[in-house]
């Protein structure tokens, strides 16, 4: 089985590990993994902001670089999500582009529901010992319906402790462009995340959107939390946490 | 009423440091988004019900000016008196014309945001019609002089203290901390205001094109005291809300109540039509339904068109994670959250409401908890996206995503972009390795670091990976 | 051009259809067929169903054999509160043996100071513990709405399921609504001050409903 690895601008810039756990993921699960190393974004930040237009020539890049492949997998629920849903609405008046992009687009997973939902892995690699507590990311969980393949996932790790917060579903402030133009909401809604996250007493918080959790860690840390880790669902799984 | 949208910013910030509201918008949350909670895990499936709801609604849309005319003809066979109104303005006049006609002199007035939406309460005053808000939030809110922050909680922002101290500056009573005593000094205020009103006005969460009726739910009963004693009862409502048949309003029924606070049924549903019949003891003698249009009949074959499927239950505002932070003043108009995001744009123009669509970190809650289906999210990005073909976006921001849309399209071009950021954020990162200054990025630094990166990208460090 | 023809006509032109939309027979046809939406499905007793109900919006339910018992059951009620024995009723309740039970009923509308209002109720609605109160010659609405105590009583048997059928049974039974249908659920409530329910806000502070086992025909 051929999977495309769509590693997200976010990751390829901020945070590497979680491509290479991903990759690593996959391979365990005994995926025959391509990277297109043309890859760049998925255009979601333009897609938000209101200009469709500046995003269809990303979504025909995306079309061609993962063409071959059998499943396109994210470790982002909001690119897939992106991908997913998102980009068969910028080409409904062309049928032509639909007819092969579509069928692409239906076979982008994000990296748990993947793993969970087409490879049922049964075994992870991982090995974190501790409390942890989810962040259920929005696009993930309300585009994509990602909930339980996390939490089934990390259920398979004996060190795992998982430690439900409040309002786990509840937007933890990020939204893209909106951190910047609204800061102080932002920064408000991080703090509602941050205090739940803080309450469960977890030695880790965790999520499966890179955004997320530079949000939640960068209020964290200007809190002065040092100890808290955020960690993304990849890295955990792979056993990579904590390497960059 | 006025529309200041345009400060959402500078208020929403002010809302932010106002401790007594964030301990208010608490309390909303707590009680309509965990009793919305209850309520619908009663129900056999909301998703059936809630996609049923949707199509009686879009079903209405689809055939308006049919609902309407056979509303109209029902309502006139009944004894009413049925008037179109195309804006606010008009609406006004024709409520002041019918209250000159009959010699009203006071109105009792039950909530209605379609009201505020037209400034109704000015008018009348402005013709020397005294006139008294009953619904006790509304009422609270008349004698404070403020416009209501929440569509279904009017007065939501405001803590039983304020609320305390209102009541002993303007009635001249002793001060009272208990919520009981308060509403029912309340009841004993406005009890006069009932019974000696020339005039009921009512809003319409419904009309019934089947039977003509318009439908008031309400839980205080001052909803059916204002259309039952005074002579005449005025109806002033969207005609975005016919409903074809009775039916129709039972699925709606279900829904509204439940997404709105969590209750099964409200404690009144009131099927009003037409005037008091000859025999009939009581009753208004005069039944008179405004239709306002302001903005609604242009979303028709709109991409808006389904914010006119809107039930006005609130629970997108009960859901928005920023209006459970900045409170419904913040957004400068009648309606506030999702669907005043929506709706303010599209009724005071796409101008005059810059922030509303952007104020929204798209995450979809009101999205998923839309009673009729609406597609918030959806619409608030459309918007967005008029905004950008109008022109309307800083020319900043266009250019940088114009720029970054265009790298991101040459892979190499953005290889060696992304090679030296990496490098450059690594560095700034220091030994904590935490930004605490993002230059060009205030927004997010002002209130946040930012993890520094490692210093090389995923790209470069897999194809290193490749040669070994 | 009238204000009417002119939101007629955007109406139409949004739509894209012609502006005769008045003669449209998918209007009328869907009305004239008015199908149901998804009913919650519920247990089929409906009497235990409505008095849960009603109890928990707040509601004293009582239940007596036939007509005949309910001034007792009523005057037992009013003195375990101590409201007095002056109420106003529906003209149509009038027949009841009230001076019997020492109550004193004036079958009239309720006015300013009225403490308990007695009325019937066409039907109740066993989903959510509702009554269903129609305006008319003997019913007037504001014998449910004035007093700060509202009684209702209605045979047992006049409870269905669901508010469609509470439809049907007024289309059956009356062809077209009234001028006032009230669908009543407990006693009056507000929520505005911190959203902290409140029992009797402009209505009704308490409720009683008295539930007979036989019909009225034979008072």
């Amino acid at each position: 089985m051929r999977v495309g690895l769509f590693v997200t601008c976010l990751v390829d810039l901020m945070r590497p590990s979680i491509g290479f756990s991903a990759l690593k993921l996959l391979e365990h699960a005994g995926c025959r993994v391509v990277v297109p190393e043309t890859q760049t974004c998925c255009g979601q930040p333009a897609y938000n902001a209101g200009d469709a237009k500046a995003v269809r020539g990303l979504a025909l890049k995306f079309m061609e670089e993962f063409a071959g492949c059998d499943y396109v997998v994210a470790p982002s629920g909001s690119c897939a999500g992106m991908i997913r849903t998102h980009y068969p609405d910028l080409f409904r008046a062309e049928p032509e582009i639909l007819a092969e992009l579509e069928p692409l687009c239906r076979r982008t997973y994000e990296l748990t529901d993947f793993l969970v939902s087409v490879m049922k892995l049964e075994r992870v690699p991982g090995r974190f010992s501790g409390s942890l507590t989810y962040h259920d990311s929005c696009s993930g969980l309300r585009e994509l319906g990602i909930s339980r393949q996390p939490r089934a996932l990390l259920a398979k790790m004996p060190g795992v402790r998982l430690v439900e917060m409040r309002e786990s579903t509840t937007c933890c402030g990020f939204g893209g462009t909106f951190s910047l133009k609204f800061g102080d909401i932002s920064a408000r809604m991080a703090d509602h995340k941050c205090d739940h996250g803080e309450a469960t007493g977890a030695d880790a918080l965790a999520g499966g959107d890179l955004g997320c959790l530079l949000n939640i860690e960068g209020r964290l840390r200007r809190r002065g939390n040092h100890t808290t880790r955020v960690l993304h669902i990849a890295e955990l799984l792979a056993g990579e946490e904590g390497q960059d | 009423m006025e529309c200041s949208a345009g400060e959402f910013k500078h208020r929403a910030a002010q809302k932010l440091g106002d401790v007594k509201l964030q301990a208010a918008l608490r309390r909303l949350q707590d009680k309509f988004v965990d009793g919305r909670a209850a309520a619908l895990a009663e129900l056999d499936g909301f998703d059936s019900l809630a996609d049923a709801a949707a199509a009686v609604r879009e079903r209405a849309l689809a055939d308006l000016d049919g609902y309407l005319l056979r509303f109209e003809r029902e309502a006139i066979a009944r004894g009413a008196h049925v008037h179109w109104a195309e804006t606010g303005a008009d609406a006004n006049r024709i409520v002041v014309e019918i209250a000159a006609a009959h010699g009203v002199r006071t109105a009792a007035k039950s909530k209605s945001m379609v009201s505020e939406e037209c400034g109704l309460n000015h008018a009348l005053e402005q013709a020397g019609i005294r006139v008294t808000e009953t619904d006790l939030g509304e009422y609270i809110l008349q004698l404070a002089q403020e416009p209501p922050s929440h569509i279904v909680a009017p007065v939501v922002h405001k803590s039983k203290e304020e609320i305390s101290e209102l009541f002993h500056e303007k009635h001249h009573t002793p001060r009272k901390t208990d919520i009981a005593e308060l509403c029912r000094e309340a009841r004993e205020v406005l009890r006069p205001a009932f019974l000696g009103a020339d005039m009921g006005i009512s809003g319409a969460n419904f009309l019934v094109a089947e039977t003509g009726s318009a439908v008031i739910v309400t839980n205080e009963g001052n909803g059916r005291l204002v259309t039952t004693l005074p002579r005449v009862h005025v109806v002033i409502t969207g005609i975005e809300k016919v409903v074809p048949t009775l039916e129709d309003l039972a699925t709606l029924l279900r829904l509204l109540p439940r997404s709105a606070t969590g209750q099964a049924i409200t404690n009144y549903v009131s099927l009003l039509t037409g005037a008091k019949g000859e025999r009939d003891p009581d009753g208004p003698e005069q039944m008179h339904v405004i239709l306002l249009d302001n903005g609604r009949s242009r979303l028709l074959g709109d991409e808006l068109q389904s914010i006119l499927r809107c039930i006005r239950c609130g629970a997108c505002m009960n859901h928005c994670p920023v209006y459970q932070n900045v409170g419904g003043h913040a957004y400068g108009w009648v309606y506030p959250g999702p669907m005043g995001s929506v709706l303010t744009p599209a009724y005071q123009g796409l101008e005059n409401a810059l922030d509303l669509p952007h104020a929204c970190t798209m995450c979809g809650a009101c999205g998923a908890v839309c009673p009729v289906r609406i597609p918030l999210p959806d619409l608030l990005r459309r918007l967005r996206e008029r905004q950008t073909e109008r022109g309307l976006r800083p020319w900043r921001e266009r250019l940088a995503l114009r720029l970054w849309a265009w790298t991101a399209k040459r892979a190499t071009l953005y290889a060696v972009g992304t090679r030296a950021a990496a490098w450059l954020l690594a560095r700034a990162g220091g030994k904590d390795r935490l930004l605490h200054r993002l230059p060009g990025a205030a927004g997010w630094s002002a209130g946040r670091d930012m993890p520094a990166p490692p210093g090389r990208t995923f790209r470069d460090l897999y194809r290193e990976r490749g040669r070994r | 051009m009238s204000a009417r023809q002119r939101i007629l006509a955007r109406i139409a032109a949004g739509l894209g259809h012609g502006a005769e939309a008045g003669a449209n027979g998918a209007v009328d046809g869907y009305i004239e067929r008015h199908p149901r939406g998804p009913v919650p499905r519920r247990a089929p007793d409906l009497v235990p169903r409505f008095r849960e109900q009603a109890e928990r919006l707040s509601s004293t339910v009582l239940e007596v054999p036939a007509p005949g018992p309910v001034p007792a059951a009523v005057a037992a009620y009013l003195a375990a509160h101590g409201l007095g024995t002056e109420t106003v009723c529906w003209p149509d309740l009038a027949g009841l043996p009230w001076a019997a039970s020492g109550v004193r009923a004036a079958a009239r509308p309720a006015r300013a100071g009225d403490m308990v209002g007695i009325t019937g109720a066409f039907c109740a609605i066993a989903e959510t513990g509702t009554l269903m109160l129609l305006s008319g010659e003997d019913t007037p609405a504001t014998v449910s709405l004035l007093p700060e105590t509202h009684v209702a009583v209605l045979p047992a048997a006049r409870i269905v399921p669901a508010m469609e059928d509470a439809w049907d049974l007024l289309r059956a039974e009356r062809g077209v609504p009234p001028r006032a249908v009230n669908l009543v659920s407990g006693p009056s409530r507000t929520a505005d001050i911190e959203q902290t329910v409140t029992l009797g806000a402009h209505g009704p502070y308490r409720m009683l409903i008295v539930l007979t086992g036989e019909d009225f025909d034979d008072v």
